[in-house]
């Protein structure tokens, strides 16, 4: 082979190389993770649900994405949430207030709202259409919220924290998800109970991580206490079912 | 390296400037290829619902008269599935075929989005209020002129308040009560119940009777109440001991004739000779001269039903004498003592009450023809397609000055109106209905209008009313809610809680009757029309009268007889075709003296070589010259005449060849005149997904005698004696085939934790509990009739995409023809029905013949010889029994449907569910109805019956959610939920507590292919065949 044709060959190999790419690009393998794109009202999120050392207002998760624990969607909340509020908290800062004052358009304050209009949030997590995952199975089991969507409570802007890829949902439902890991990722063993970003307070009953769940399982209780007690055991992995239809279907 | 820069070869520095560019390209598309969602949350939450979880609406099918009770599956505001209501007294839970596709009559993407005018013949968006000001202005008018007493109001019929309501509005209008009018309603049947019993439509005692004769009554199909009928009759089939034989008469073998044990095929017209010879009114040695029927054939029936007391004698012939057929069979049922055990004269439905016969509606189409009306509104029904041609309803339309539609699609009467007001759809708006004696079905809508300029008509009416000062003051009501709940006793807080139940004792708001007038002309005799042929018009059991032609699940869905599909088609026997050298897929042209279509032949065994026959429902026009409709010319077309894009031009309109003229009780006459049978010389593949007719000794619809099943020692469950090796037969739970046990148990990984101790998931002790289950089903074919609601519950539930359409074709080689798709095998029905017959040698008059119906879908086995050839381990087994397709890891290699005995796994040759391909199957609005819990498919994977994964995993979610465990039969499959026989059961077959598990090993129970050793999760019953109680020639 001359030197030349190798200039020749290569190319071609190249050319199904980027042909590969390509079709990776599209076939949804490659992750939008820590895409963080501009939403039509800068929410902050630390300033409703970061704990009140952190400055925040300590709002449970659920107090807004509150299907969390009863449904596969985990739903955003409708504007009148909002302004349930945000009639009469009007903000402090210059800047503040001039996103209060987006959502006064959107819920049409002007008109007594008749001219509403739900408020077009930008997607960021998203699992392909052939994947099924049901928030309510995993809060309910007591794994927390940050375990897949990171610190949102200490975000200004809410990014994608974690892949969702395939690899990262079987690295739980193969070696199991540690609840104290869980607890870890929320930064919860951090702070007291009583302070979770979020949360209601600890020990209240029927809850775990400050989140109110439908049914908690002794395990999920007993490493909320274990985290914050003296002497911590070996973890528990709680490993999940895993089978393909599980998820694909 | 070389240095020579004058050689021909891509230098290096040239071939990184092209990597550069390349480079940039990848980069570019990695980051736009990402679609950006929206998140759209409501504005004010709506109370007691749950984004994501689903809300049921109890309300009332209405898609035939009989109208069931469903409940609404409805979804974050849209409405994704109808299932029967388990409360409702009617239909018990199950739902047919149509009343499914109801779904996609309310999401049709060929409805009127508002109100439109023609004005100088070209078809114009109007404002509610200009329409209704024109509406009032022309009711003024003919009311000054005198006039508005002959104005005409036709309406769809139906049981409840709205007819009622309607003919009050009407009296302050100053017209005459309204046309309530059902093409498909047997006008004779009811007339002579009316006399014989007082009642129109007794209740039907199937399960009280030792013998059913039906005359021509398609009881399973469009005859009566379909439904409860279907119940009841499968409830009396699948007693066994006592069930009743099934004499079924009449020329043509309908679906209801091919369930029966015996077919006497009569001519057609010679009913009435026959019934009377039973009635003992007449000889039957004339009755056999007449008819043509073996004088032993009928005297072993006037035997047989002297001898089985009490039967249950029915009437539903469509010749010119059916009045006098059906009465003579009321004195039958009456001189043996039926009536109150059969017939429950006194339990009957009032949903045929007040209804208009054909020659009411032909008197006022008359009168419109004199010029005598001036304003026509018509609602919900089609005269300008369902009258005979010879009945010319456009000329006599074209008199009346001022017409107004109702309709919500652009049929073709529409077409000749002069305004379109268009309606809600039933699930969109409120109603009631009568749901039997003494209970009310109540109709509430599930989901707000898909379209928010259309109205309800009634509260059209009552807007109109109160535009007109003279009635004002007689509606004080907002709407048409507010009216019902006015005379609803108890007011809005018992109305609120009979909507939630969908069914309360009490009474609609009955109509007075309107009196039939004197029938009109009989048609010609039979015998003196022009013709070789007697021919046999009948409404279709899947399209009904043709109003379900616009339902892409409808016109997908195989007629349950002939198996044809996206077309028309003209049933001739064998010998006939072979005689007049006609072979399947020839175009034949019938020809009557009224008119002619043409349609491919099919040759079918179940039908009188002197006669033929054509099925009503296809064949939708349009006045105006459309292009066809080839998936993307919305912009040109923005109203689809014709009655939309999936109806129009198809199949050929069997209304050309009738004859006018009603029979005694004004009924339409649909079987009253011969035909000659022409060859054209043009050939087709019809449109058809039947194999091959016969079983070839394969044993997949097996049956068994009676009289085998009373036999003391087949009581128990007698063990045959098997060769070593062979299949047992016996239902395994769990999961035991050899292959399977294998493939994670004793060969479980030895680095794990447990050194291969544990046995992998399939093991039954394994510590997720995945195996602790083995869903199976269990199909009954002594219940199945082949109606076929389970293959639309199943296109309903798992996103199945319709593929007939002509533009669904290839874009290269395309070939714009209906069901193309489907004659090269690319349907994609996951449950199937497949109809097999038994005697009768091919192309040999017989009427000894049997037909088996088996639905047929993936067996779910447990030894799957799909799974070892899939190169990407795509389908694999779940150890809770289930085969798995794993849309996301396919490649479509098509390995696993080759491999598949059933054939029951099915490709997506084109973009079906992708919207900007012209195969998309989903046009919006219709993707509204698709069930957010099944992944809508792309090109190029392989798909397949799951088991309703879906809904196992729902149930799974649920009852982890409340910490408990599931209970017995909690939840179903969509089929098996539909099924209006009650033949399919769901279930853990290894949990006892479940009703699979005790059906599994029934002596009945065999697995299709046992011999592959296949260890299938679906089992099916064997059907029990009745011979005669007196032997032929004994």
């Amino acid at each position: 082979m001359t030197q030349q044709r190798k200039w020749t060959a290569i190319p071609g190999l190249l050319v199904l190389a980027i042909g590969a790419v390509v079709l990776s690009a599209y076939s949804g393998a490659s992750s939008s993770q820590g895409s963080a794109p501009d939403q039509p009202i800068a929410f902050p999120h630390p300033k409703h649900a970061a704990s009140v050392e952190k400055g925040g207002l300590g709002l449970n998760c659920l107090y807004c994405h509150n299907n969390a624990n009863r449904s596969a969607d985990v739903g955003m909340p409708a504007v009148n949430t909002c302004m349930g509020c945000h009639q009469s908290v009007m903000g402090t800062t210059a800047a503040g207030k001039a996103e209060i004052q987006k959502l006064w358009k959107y819920a049409d304050v002007a008109n007594m709202g008749k001219n509403a209009r739900p408020v077009p949030w930008v997607r960021i997590h998203k699992v392909p259409e052939y994947v099924h995952f049901p928030h309510v199975r995993h809060v309910n089991a007591g794994v927390t919220c940050q375990t897949c969507h990171g610190q949102v409570q200490g975000m200004p802007k809410v990014y994608q924290a974690a892949s969702l890829n395939m690899g990262w949902c079987v690295n739980c439902h193969v070696n199991g998800y540690d609840p104290k890991e869980g607890m870890k990722a929320a930064g919860y063993d951090t702070v007291t109970p009583a302070r979770y970003a979020g949360g209601v307070p600890y020990g209240t009953a029927g809850s775990v991580a400050g989140i109110m769940t439908a049914q908690v399982s002794a395990i999920s209780r007993d490493t909320e206490a274990r985290v914050h007690s003296a002497a911590t055991p070996s973890s528990e992995r709680r490993r999940a079912r895993y089978d393909c239809a599980a998820c694909h279907y | 390296m070389t240095n020579d820069t004058e050689s021909k070869g891509v230098k290096r520095r040239d071939f990184l400037k092209v990597l550069g560019v390349a480079g940039a390209t990848v980069g570019t598309v990695g980051c736009s290829s990402e679609k950006v969602g929206k998140l759209i949350p409501y504005v004010v939450h709506p109370d007691q619902t749950i984004s994501g979880v689903s809300t049921y609406y109890a309300s009332t099918c209405r898609e035939c008269a009989a109208g069931c009770g469903i409940i609404a599956e409805t979804r974050d505001g849209r409405t994704t599935k109808l299932e029967g209501n388990p409360e409702h007294p009617l239909n018990k839970g199950a739902l047919c075929a149509r009343g499914q596709s109801s779904l996609q009559g309310l999401y049709n993407p060929d409805r009127f989005r508002g109100p439109m005018m023609k004005q100088n013949a070209a078809w114009k968006a109007i404002e509610w209020d200009t329409a209704l000001a024109l509406v009032s202005q022309k009711l003024g008018e003919a009311r000054s002129r005198g006039t508005a007493a002959n104005s005409v109001f036709v309406n769809q019929h139906e049981t409840g308040s709205f007819p009622g309501f309607l003919d009050t509005w009407l009296a302050g209008a100053g017209m005459k009560p309204h046309l309530s009018v059902d093409f498909e309603a047997d006008g004779a049947a009811i007339e002579a119940n009316r006399r014989a019993y007082g009642a129109s439509w007794p209740k039907l005692s199937f399960t009280d009777a030792k013998l059913i004769v039906s005359f021509g009554a398609d009881f399973l199909e469009t005859w009566g109440m379909s439904v409860p009928q279907q119940l009841d009759f499968a409830d009396a089939r699948a007693k066994i001991e006592g069930a009743p034989r099934f004499i079924y008469i009449g020329p043509r073998r309908s679906l209801t004739g091919l369930n029966a044990d015996q077919w006497i095929a009569c001519k057609p017209g010679t009913e009435l000779a026959i019934a009377n010879a039973l009635a003992g009114n007449g000889s039957i040695a004339d009755a056999a001269a007449k008819s043509g029927v073996a004088a032993d054939v009928l005297t072993r029936l006037q035997q047989e039903l002297a001898a089985a007391k009490p039967a249950l004698v029915l009437s539903g012939v469509s010749s010119a004498n059916a009045l006098d057929v059906a009465t003579a069979v009321a004195a039958i049922n009456k001189a043996s003592g039926a009536v109150g055990t059969t017939i429950k004269t006194s339990e009957g439905t009032t949903a045929f009450d007040g209804i208009s016969s054909y020659a009411e509606l032909v008197a006022a189409v008359e009168r419109m023809r004199a010029g005598q009306v001036p304003v026509a509104f018509v609602r919900g029904v089609n005269p300008a397609y369902n009258l005979p041609a010879a009945a010319k309803f456009a000329d006599a339309f074209a008199k009346v000055p001022f017409k107004v539609s109702f309709s919500l699609y652009p049929d073709e009467t529409t077409e000749l109106c002069d305004l379109v007001l268009p309606d809600l759809h039933s699930l969109e708006s409120w109603g009631d209905a009568d749901a039997g004696k003494g209970t009310v079905s109540m109709q509430q809508p599930a989901m707000d209008p898909v379209f928010t300029g259309t109205r309800a008509t009634a509260d059209v009416l009552i807007q109109l009313a109160q535009k007109d000062p003279n009635t004002a003051s007689k509606y004080p009501q907002k709407d048409y809610r507010s009216w019902l709940i006015g005379r609803f006793p108890g007011g809005t807080s018992a109305f609120t809680a009979a909507v939630q139940k969908g069914v309360v004792a009490g009474s609609v708001a009955a109509r007075t009757s309107t009196a039939a007038p004197a029938g009109t002309a009989a048609p010609q005799p039979i015998e003196q029309t022009p013709g070789d042929l007697f021919l046999v018009t009948y409404h279709s059991s899947v399209l009904g009268d043709g109003r379900g032609a616009n339902k892409p699940w409808l016109q997908e869905l195989p007629d349950p007889v002939t198996k044809v599909l996206w077309s028309s088609w003209v049933e001739i026997h064998p010998q006939t075709a072979t005689a007049r050298g006609i072979e399947r897929g020839d175009i034949v042209e019938v020809t009557t003296a009224s008119g002619k279509v043409r349609a491919p032949a099919y040759l079918y065994l179940g039908i009188r070589p002197d006669t033929i026959a054509v099925a009503v429902g296809q064949g939708h026009s349009s006045v105006a010259q459309l292009d066809a409709w080839d998936g993307k010319n919305e912009k040109t077309h923005p109203v689809q005449w014709g009655y939309g894009r999936y109806a129009r031009n198809l199949g050929a309109r069997a209304h050309d060849l009738l004859a006018p003229g009603a029979n005694g009780a004004g009924g339409l006459v649909l079987t009253g005149t011969r035909a000659s049978l022409a060859k054209t010389g043009d050939t087709e593949i019809l449109v058809s997904t039947e194999g091959s007719a016969r079983q070839h000794g394969r044993g997949i619809a097996q049956a068994v005698p009676i009289a085998e099943l009373l036999k003391p020692e087949s009581r128990e469950h007698a063990k045959e004696e098997k060769v070593p090796g062979a299949p047992t037969g016996a239902f395994l739970p769990g999961l035991r085939s050899p292959v399977a046990a294998d493939a994670q148990g004793d060969l479980g990984s030895p680095t794990a934790e447990d050194k291969g101790k544990d046995k992998g998931m399939y093991a039954a002790n394994h510590w997720s509990g995945m195996a602790r289950r083995r869903w199976a089903m269990t199909i009954d074919l002594a219940r199945c009739t082949g109606c076929s609601a389970c293959v639309t519950a199943c296109y309903a539930e798992n996103n199945i995409p319709t593929v007939g359409a002509a533009w669904q074709n290839a874009t290269v080689y395309a070939e714009a023809k209906p069901g193309f798709n489907v004659t090269r095998g690319r349907e994609m029905n996951w449950l199937r029905l497949e109809r097999y017959f038994e005697g009768a040698n091919e192309g040999e008059w017989t009427e000894d013949f049997e037909a088996r119906f088996v639905p047929m879908l993936c067996q779910h086995c447990g030894n799957a010889p799909c799974e070892p050839v899939c190169p990407v381990y795509a389908t694999y087994h779940a150890p809770d029994g289930l085969n798995v397709q794993v849309y996301n890891r396919c490649v479509g290699t098509r390995y696993c449907s080759n491999n598949c005995p059933y054939k029951v796994r099915y490709f997506n040759w084109f973009g079906y569910g992708e919207p900007d391909r012209k195969q998309y199957a989903f046009p919006s609005p219709l993707d509204w109805q698709l069930n957010p819990d099944v992944t809508v498919r792309t090109k190029g994977v392989m798909e397949k019956c799951t088991f309703c994964v879906q809904r196992i995993r729902e149930a799974e979610t649920r009852v982890k959610s409340e910490g408990r465990d599931l209970v017995a039969d909690e939840f179903t499959t969509a089929c098996a939920q539909a099924c209006p026989s009650r033949a399919i059961v769901f279930g853990d077959a290894a949990d006892p507590t479940w009703s699979v598990a005790g059906q599994v090993d029934d002596r009945r129970a065999y697995h299709v292919f046992e011999e592959l050793n296949t260890y299938t999760a679906v089992v099916y019953l064997k059907k029990v065949t009745h011979a005669p109680a007196i032997p032929a020639r004994a």
